[in-house]
């Protein structure tokens, strides 16, 4: 789960980093009043989770109330990467001569948790050169090793004395929140020599939320998302007018690539999972035929764990309801004959190869 | 990496569990020895004649068993992975998804001091359909013996794929799911290099999928050890959004890692060669192996 921005600092303000003074807005209205408790310049910030924002247009500096409100109305109306921000966050512009990087986060090639430095910032890290890259151990790491970073780099002692509580201070909150990521960036060295975090991201382990609870409903849940998610459906918006389901995350993901492929455009993945019975099949089905833009259904099953038959039956039942969207279905697999047999006189379009099924739904446009 | 052969005892983990009994009859049915099973506070009951111990510590003194297949919920996987690790188990195969990174990281260390091999979490499990073994929850009827090995992130691409093979008369000589989280508990390179020592192993399919760099990685393990098996891929997510979770935990692109295109120029750059649709696959083994 990646936290807005303003959540991540929050968190680094609990784990004692300091940020520059910043007010949340979830309104234009709130806007002009945050902005009379700032110190312009001001900048107001857009919170969505997709990358590239600044480029996207979604962050603006402002020194009066009038352009803070026209600038909010603005970017509370730019979508970036699909998604419009429901807050703002306004944040007084932290004079500085030069910028950082820092972050602690998974290298999943050498399945260990790495600290990653570098002398400059703001850019993606992929494309920094001289970073300075170490491991840092399951139990975490003392004043030595940050020390270490801090030379590596060739901060100058008072920058190195600062730096070894940042790094102390953001090694502590990735391991006790359990983050995937938590990172610096960029991370400003002021006029007067004074590190300071301008930026935060934090990606929290999904898998271990359970162990962290503080984190529950800290996003405004999407209707369709939130469904799926208590049906414990893995699922995914894609925009498009095809309804793609099927048993197993790979095999959903190999039938977007087909349907993209033949031209379609997906409207969402919804993975079954493993098992998936009669019930979950109809609330599926169901789930995708309430989605805005569906025009049509895919589903595709390979019958193993998962029975044919069982989709077959949640198949039937959905389509006996009435109002249910154009479906093409692919069930192959164990009692593969079965099924079909079943859904003699349903009308849904069946195929015994993937290829195929998605030809067909592809063409019905 | 040791993998049992027939008739070799293995030990189900929370066997009295919902999965576990399912799985366990599935097994057995295979011609798997399931010889003992481990549940906290139900020892002296059995499943499917299979005696259940309270501890894997009982089970693995009791069977002399090295391998283990765990069905124990997620937030117990850490513990019952000690527990196996510590009692002996050298082949622990995890079907849980939803294992903790750090979790898994302290489990893959456990197993590196103890000389042991992690299959998973979130996988299938291992088949040897020469020696009647099945580790896990793949479906048997998708299966022949025979001399390709197959490993795969995913579990149902996995059984789709060696369905393909099979009914293209492609046997295999073993066929690992090997895990769709960000930590896999053995690599694409290590599952590599023991397939490459295994006689019986004529070709290899690999599938993989968006997410992290573990393809880019064994594509120069590839060129720099010199593979001498031919080696067919296939990569699901060409048309993966970024930044987006996509079913599996270690199915998301960040910026520009992790990409179908990467893995595909990458893998192609060392002689593999990529099948665009997993039908594609048998074909370009036959070409391959020609």
């Amino acid at each position: 789960m990646r936290l807005f921005e303003y959540q991540a600092k929050d968190l680094f303000k609990q784990y004692g980093l300091s940020v520059p003074k910043s007010i949340r807005a979830d309104s234009v209205d709130q806007v002009a009043e945050a902005f009379g408790k700032l110190k312009p310049p001001v900048a107001i910030k857009s919170q969505v989770l997709a990358g590239g924002r600044g480029k996207a247009g979604g962050i603006a500096i402002v020194n009066d109330a009038a352009k803070a409100k026209s600038e909010a109305q603005r970017i509370f109306g730019l979508a970036i990467g699909g998604e419009k921000p429901s807050a703002l966050l306004l944040e007084e512009a932290y004079p500085h001569n030069s910028e950082m990087y820092l972050s602690v986060s998974l290298d999943r090639g050498d399945r260990a948790f790495v600290t990653i430095g570098a002398m400059a910032g703001g850019v993606d890290v992929e494309s920094m050169s001289g970073k300075v890259i170490r491991k840092v151990p399951l139990e975490g790491i003392d004043d030595r090793f940050a020390a270490e970073v801090a030379s590596l780099l060739k901060l100058e002692r008072g920058q190195a004395s600062q730096f070894v509580k940042i790094l102390l201070s953001l090694e502590r909150l990735a391991r006790e929140k359990e983050c995937e990521l938590a990172e610096i960036n960029p991370l400003a060295v002021g006029k007067d020599g004074t590190l300071m975090p301008l930026d935060a991201k934090v990606i929290i382990d999904d898998n271990a939320l359970f162990r962290h609870p503080e984190f529950a409903k800290m996003h405004p849940e999407d209707e369709f998302e939130g469904e799926a998610s208590r049906q414990g459906f893995a699922f995914v918006r894609l925009g498009g007018d095809i309804a793609v389901v099927g048993n197993g995350a790979g095999l959903v993901l190999s039938t977007l690539d087909l349907v993209g492929d033949a031209g379609g455009k997906p409207a969402c993945f919804l993975d079954l999972g493993g098992g998936a019975q009669q019930e979950r099949v109809e609330a599926a089905l169901r789930l995708v035929n309430r989605l805005p833009g569906v025009s049509r259904i895919l589903v595709n099953i390979y019958g193993g764990i998962t029975r044919s038959t069982d989709v077959a039956a949640g198949i039937k039942t959905v389509m006996a309801q009435g109002g249910a969207k154009p479906l093409y279905a692919r069930v192959s697999g164990a009692e593969e004959e079965e099924a079909r047999k079943m859904l003699v006189g349903v009308p849904v379009k069946l195929f015994r190869t993937a290829p195929e099924a998605v030809e067909a739904v592809v063409k019905a446009a | 990496m040791m993998l049992p052969k027939l008739g070799d005892p293995v030990i189900v983990q929370n066997i009295t569990g919902r999965y576990g009994r399912l799985h366990t009859k599935l097994m057995l049915d295979y011609g798997t020895n399931i010889a003992a099973g481990a549940a906290p506070g139900k020892a002296g009951q059995s499943v499917e004649g299979v005696p259940v111990y309270d501890t894997v510590a009982e089970a693995a003194e009791k069977t002399k068993a090295k391998a283990s297949v765990a069905f124990v919920p997620a937030e117990f996987t850490l513990s019952a992975g000690v527990d196996a690790l510590e009692a002996g188990v050298k082949l622990l195969v995890i079907i849980t998804e939803h294992v903790p990174i750090r979790d898994e990281l302290k489990l893959v260390q456990l197993a590196q001091s103890k000389g042991a091999t992690i299959v998973g979490p979130n996988c299938p499990g291992v088949i040897v359909p020469s020696q009647k073994v099945k580790l896990g929850i793949m479906p048997a009827p998708s299966y022949r013996p025979g001399n390709v090995a197959v490993y795969s992130r995913s579990g149902t691409l996995m059984y789709e794929i060696a369905g393909q093979l099979t009914a293209n008369g492609f046997g295999q000589s073993v066929a690992a799911g090997i895990g769709g989280d960000p930590i896999n508990g053995s690599t694409p390179v290590e599952w590599m290099d023991f397939v490459q020592g295994m006689d019986e192993t004529k070709a290899v399919v690999v599938v993989g999928e968006i997410g992290g760099d573990a393809e880019e990685r064994l594509a120069r393990h590839i060129q720099k050890s010199g593979y001498r098996k031919p080696i067919v891929a296939y990569i699901a997510g060409r048309h993966a959004p970024k930044e987006k979770k996509m079913g599996h935990a270690g199915a998301i692109i960040y910026g520009n890692v992790g990409t179908a295109d990467s893995k595909i120029k990458a893998l192609s750059g060392a002689g593999v060669k990529v099948a665009m649709t997993p039908s594609e696959v048998p074909v370009l083994l036959k070409q391959a192996l020609r």
